[in-house]
């Protein structure tokens, strides 16, 4: 008798219950029709997070800040990495190399160690070598606000994209039929 | 013994007093020098960095282990940080502040400079700081253009002089003349020997200007994916030297 007055109320909790969602799990389908837009790749945060040197010259997806440290020229490709340039000669500067660091957006150097960041880490890297460009050292998380708003977190061009997931780190965008959730202008 | 001390002090004085002439504006102590948009700077044995909401400070005294010593919580819409001496000068998009690093661990906001909301990165010295303001849709409604700050009392920075200019980005200074980005519309480059009243001695154009470095005598152009180089031996005068293509 008793279970039979509880029992409304116990369904209509169970079916209250189908509309919490868990924060941050943003669910795209809401969000009305489908386009082609930008849908976000993910990587675990040790390969989202590695960093590395590539000799030679990589094409710029995009220029992004500028620093000068003895006779090199840096410039961060925001999101990707960091170009060098060798500045001995300024009439024959050229690039001499990259450095992987995705989800970058900052450089500083003193003396023979350059100061970066990979999404919320901060990485230091010896450069003493370049032929021999490396780790030296990292301060994971430091940068809390860089994590989420690193240039890599919202697609290369404007338009609708399909809205990551805050728990994950983004490494790049492919196109995709998306749901026209989040838009970048 | 004692003697031999002493001289040996005053040897490295001179030393450090050498470093601190030459260097005003970085290379001190073995750094380099970023644009005006940057968000990231190193003084002495400490990273600065800004991010919207905060001012990190990371002591990296032994560079084998950085340690984070500050992360201070501002809302001010932080965009670009400058040094100089032991200042930092603070861009933003309600105005400029500047903090004093007398005490390098722990920042300290001596002053700042409000204004209309817009972007605005900063470059300054003793008496003076220039601003560009971006009063578009995106940053604010502030009336776009160079702005002048005498900021000979950093407690109380005050404005000297505005000059209107349409869409102006990053900007940089040598002893006597100032360069101002202005996206498409070309680099301006003002003569400041009257600090507070720059005059416009001419435009480059034929580049997408975003940010610049004067770099001893090369002034480093950030132009879209490429980079150019001119010659700024007469600063009033650059003279175009490569574009090293993206």
């Amino acid at each position: 008798m008793r279970l039979r007055k509880i029992m409304p109320f116990f369904c209509m909790a169970v079916l209250l219950l189908s509309c919490w969602k868990p924060y941050g799990e943003y669910d795209n389908s809401t969000y009305g029709n489908k386009v082609w837009g930008y849908k976000p790749v993910y990587a675990t945060e040790a390969v989202a997070k590695k960093v590395s040197y590539t000799p030679g010259a990589r094409q710029v997806i995009s220029g992004g800040n500028i620093y000068a440290f003895q006779n090199y020229i840096f410039q961060i490709d925001p999101g990707l990495g960091i170009h060098v340039i060798d500045n001995h000669q300024p009439s024959a500067a050229h690039r001499i190399g990259f450095i992987n660091a995705k989800g970058c957006s900052q450089i500083s150097i003193k003396e023979d160690k350059l100061y970066t960041n990979s999404y919320d880490d901060l990485v230091v890297l010896d450069f003493s070598d370049l032929n021999n460009v490396k780790e030296y050292s990292r301060l994971k998380g430091v940068f809390t606000e860089y994590r989420y708003g690193s240039p890599i977190a919202q697609p290369p061009t404007s338009g609708y994209y399909e809205c990551p997931h805050y728990d994950s780190l983004v490494v790049g965008w492919v196109k995709d039929s998306i749901y026209q959730a989040c838009y970048k202008n | 013994m004692r003697k031999l001390f002493s001289i040996y002090a005053m040897a490295i004085a001179v030393l450090f007093f050498s470093c601190e002439k030459s260097s005003d504006r970085a290379a001190a102590s073995g750094t380099g020098v970023g644009g005006s948009l940057a968000k990231f700077t190193i003084i002495g044995n400490y990273i600065y960095a800004v991010s919207s909401h905060y001012l990190y400070t990371v002591d990296i005294a032994n560079p084998a282990k950085p340690v984070s010593v500050g992360q201070s919580v501002l809302n001010y819409d932080m965009e670009t940080i400058y040094p100089y001496k032991n200042r930092l000068f603070i861009g933003s998009k309600t105005g400029i502040y500047i903090y004093s690093i007398d005490t390098p661990s722990a920042p300290k906001l001596i002053g700042e400079a409000k204004h209309g909301r817009s972007c605005d990165p900063v470059v300054a010295n003793d008496t003076v700081s220039y601003s560009t303001l971006k009063g578009n849709s995106y940053c604010g409604p502030a009336t776009s253009g160079l702005y002048v700050y005498d900021v000979k009392d950093l407690n109380n920075p005050s404005l000297k002089k505005t000059i209107p200019i349409n869409e102006p980005i990053g900007l940089g200074m040598t002893g006597e003349a100032l360069y101002v980005c202005c996206a498409n519309e070309g680099l301006k480059v003002f003569s400041i020997k009257n600090a507070y009243n720059p005059i416009e001695i001419k435009t480059i154009t034929g580049a997408n200007f975003t940010d610049i470095i004067p770099y001893h005598d090369i002034l480093i152009c950030w132009t879209d994916k490429d980079i150019s180089l001119y010659d700024i031996s007469n600063p009033l005068q650059p003279v175009f030297i490569k574009t090293i293509a993206g």
